[in-house]
């Protein structure tokens, strides 16, 4: 296997691990985050050079007999604050190489679900001043995904909110957080406030026909108790969830299946349940959807074959 | 811009970018140390390096504007505008730059949009031109190349040259996009050579790995260990991922891209779902449609 990547990858139902919880404060580690205004370092050293010069220019001029000397010690300074710049031009960029491959790391362990682990560097991340306000962005929208994976909807809301209001973020980013953001709301039964953002986004939304948006929609229907919007929802909207949503339209249909199951109807219902549990691990399903569970006492799983950890 | 005329460019550039890299430090170094021996004093070493500073600032801030071109050039070929890509691509070419990386990055994004363009030739000129320079510390352009390569040669059917590509990415520390890459492209020629021992070992992790690629990469990569694991007998993997795959994509659609996973429908039980939405649908009246 290439890289021992593989080797990285954990189990998809694998239950929430006890960690000591790394956010206690989330408003604490987005102030600490803000990077600090860097010192003039390049405009210091090139002053130095300057009065250096008129300093030698000087003294050259004044002490004839140690024209030779100062030559040489004007020479060696000259080298020396070149020589410092270099070096210090080469330890902020190896410092803000290392802040982005954390980054990357943070975005491969999320993507391979080792969440404590994506935690705490989350937490070293975002625990001080960080290098650039772009990595500082970065690393709030992986600590919003995070914090909603531990069920803290209310902290990702406070994280959401603060990268909604405070940074100006390109069309799709922005979609994107805004859409997670109302999942939070939903699982928080924020209803109203959830209600009125995907009346938003659907005003914003008429291009981009967002498969995501229309999850978030089902999600809602099911909590409120309107099964047959869930189902019309699915059936109108399938064709975009199916490109967009790779193995999480798996949810979709766990969603519908939860629909048909109000309605008494079972038979679709049993269909669509194995269809979700056939893309996703009903754990992750039912973690993700708590109104989902009573599916689970009702109808099979979909078979998985023999060393599938699902 | 042709690739050998884009290759040419670069070359060009790059040899003469290096020359006054060289030129510029030797002038900085005569300034400092030469130029108060041969009477020009140390006002006149000065005004040497001066002179040497003022224009490496200027041909640094011209060269930023290639940088930003280079930049901007990867998401206008994720999004399809290759007719933008193109131009900002060859801007950049053509654009003097002092770096030596903007001449390299534009050259790799090049390679990346013929690809995207399906013209794969080209495509593999530009990778195998791209590998014959000094890449020193950017080894992610050398492992994204050599992905793009051994796609690239296996569209063009050059099994050989693709293996080549593929072996010498064992040799490296891959991120997590690369190795999702590499799934792809090692399973493509797996399944061209008919290597299904090889491509079914370890199927559960690579389904794993499978399941965070795009929608299409992944339906095509589980048709793939689908129809390795019917080859060797794990009927129950091969009827699981082909259930998965009817769930994710169109299999028209999929099997007209790679015809060879026809055959996972070909046996005698299974039909195929008459089209995508069909496979989406949920049947009232039977749970196993």
């Amino acid at each position: 296997m290439p890289g021992g990547v593989f080797c990285r990858i954990v189990e998809q139902t694998q239950a929430i691990q006890p960690f000591a919880d790394p956010f206690a404060n989330v408003q604490t580690l987005i102030e600490r985050s803000q990077p600090k205004p860097r010192l003039p370092w390049f405009w210091y050293l090139l002053g130095t050079l300057l009065l250096l010069t008129m300093v030698a220019a000087y003294f050259g001029d004044s002490h004839p007999q140690a024209q030779i000397a100062i030559q040489v010690i004007t020479s060696v300074l000259m080298f020396g604050l070149i020589g410092t710049m270099v070096l210090m031009s080469w330890h902020v960029a190896q410092q803000h190489r290392n802040e982005q491959q954390k980054l990357q790391a943070v975005e491969e362990m999320i993507q391979l679900r080792r969440w404590p682990q994506a935690a705490a560097l989350l937490h070293e991340l975002l625990g001080a001043p960080m290098r650039t306000q772009a990595g500082r962005i970065q690393a709030l929208i992986f600590l919003g995904s995070v914090l909603a994976r531990y069920h803290r909807f209310e902290d990702a809301i406070v994280v959401h909110n603060y990268l909604l209001e405070h940074v100006q973020l390109d069309p799709v980013t922005e979609h994107g957080l805004r859409l997670a953001r109302t999942m939070a709301m939903l699982r928080e039964d924020h209803l109203f406030d959830a209600d009125r953002e995907i009346a938003e986004l659907r005003r914003t939304d008429r291009e981009r026909e967002s498969g995501w948006l229309a999850l978030v929609e089902m999600y809602r229907d099911v909590k409120t108790g309107h099964p047959d919007e869930v189902i019309k929802i699915f059936q109108e909207r399938l064709g975009r969830m199916r490109q967009q949503l790779g193995h999480r339209l798996g949810e979709a249909y766990a969603l519908v299946a939860r629909a048909y199951d109000l309605l008494g109807q079972e038979q679709p219902a049993r269909d669509a349940y194995s269809r979700a549990t056939l893309l996703c691990p009903p754990a992750e399903l039912h973690r993700r959807y708590p109104e989902t569970q009573p599916l689970a006492q009702k109808y099979p799983a979909s078979p998985a074959p023999a060393g599938w950890l699902a | 811009m042709t690739a050998q005329a884009a290759i040419a460019r670069a070359r060009r550039d790059l040899t003469f970018s290096a020359w006054l890299k060289v030129l510029l430090l030797a002038c900085a170094v005569i300034g400092v140390f030469v130029a108060p021996w041969v009477g020009l004093g140390s006002d006149g070493g000065v005004l040497v390096m001066v002179v040497v500073l003022g224009i490496w600032v200027a041909l640094s801030i011209r060269s930023m504007r290639g940088s930003r071109l280079a930049a901007g050039s990867p998401s206008l070929i994720a999004a399809g505008q290759f007719e933008e890509a193109e131009r900002q691509i060859e801007t950049a070419l053509r654009t003097f730059t002092i770096f030596r990386t903007v001449k390299l990055l534009s050259l790799h994004h090049l390679a990346l949009l013929r690809h995207a363009q399906k013209r794969y030739h080209e495509a593999a000129t530009l990778c195998r031109a791209l590998l014959h320079q000094r890449l020193g510390a950017m080894s992610s352009i050398n492992r994204q190349s050599r992905l793009i390569l051994a796609d690239a040669l296996l569209e063009i059917g050059d099994l050989q040259g693709a293996y080549d590509a593929i072996a010498a990415l064992y040799r490296q520390r891959l991120s997590l996009p690369e190795a999702m890459n590499l799934l792809q492209v090692e399973l493509d020629y797996q399944a061209r050579i008919g290597a299904w021992e090889s491509m079914a070992r370890n199927i559960a992790t690579k389904v794993q790995m499978a399941e965070l690629l795009p929608t299409p990469a992944a339906a095509r990569a589980q048709a793939m260990l689908a129809l390795a694991a019917q080859k060797t007998g794990q009927t129950d993997w091969a009827e699981f991922l082909r259930r998965r795959v009817e769930l994710l994509m169109d299999v028209n659609q999929l099997t007209s891209a790679r015809p060879i996973l026809w055959d996972l429908w070909r046996q005698p039980a299974v039909q195929p779902p008459a089209n995508s939405e069909s496979a989406g649908q949920i049947s009232r009246e039977s749970p196993n449609t």
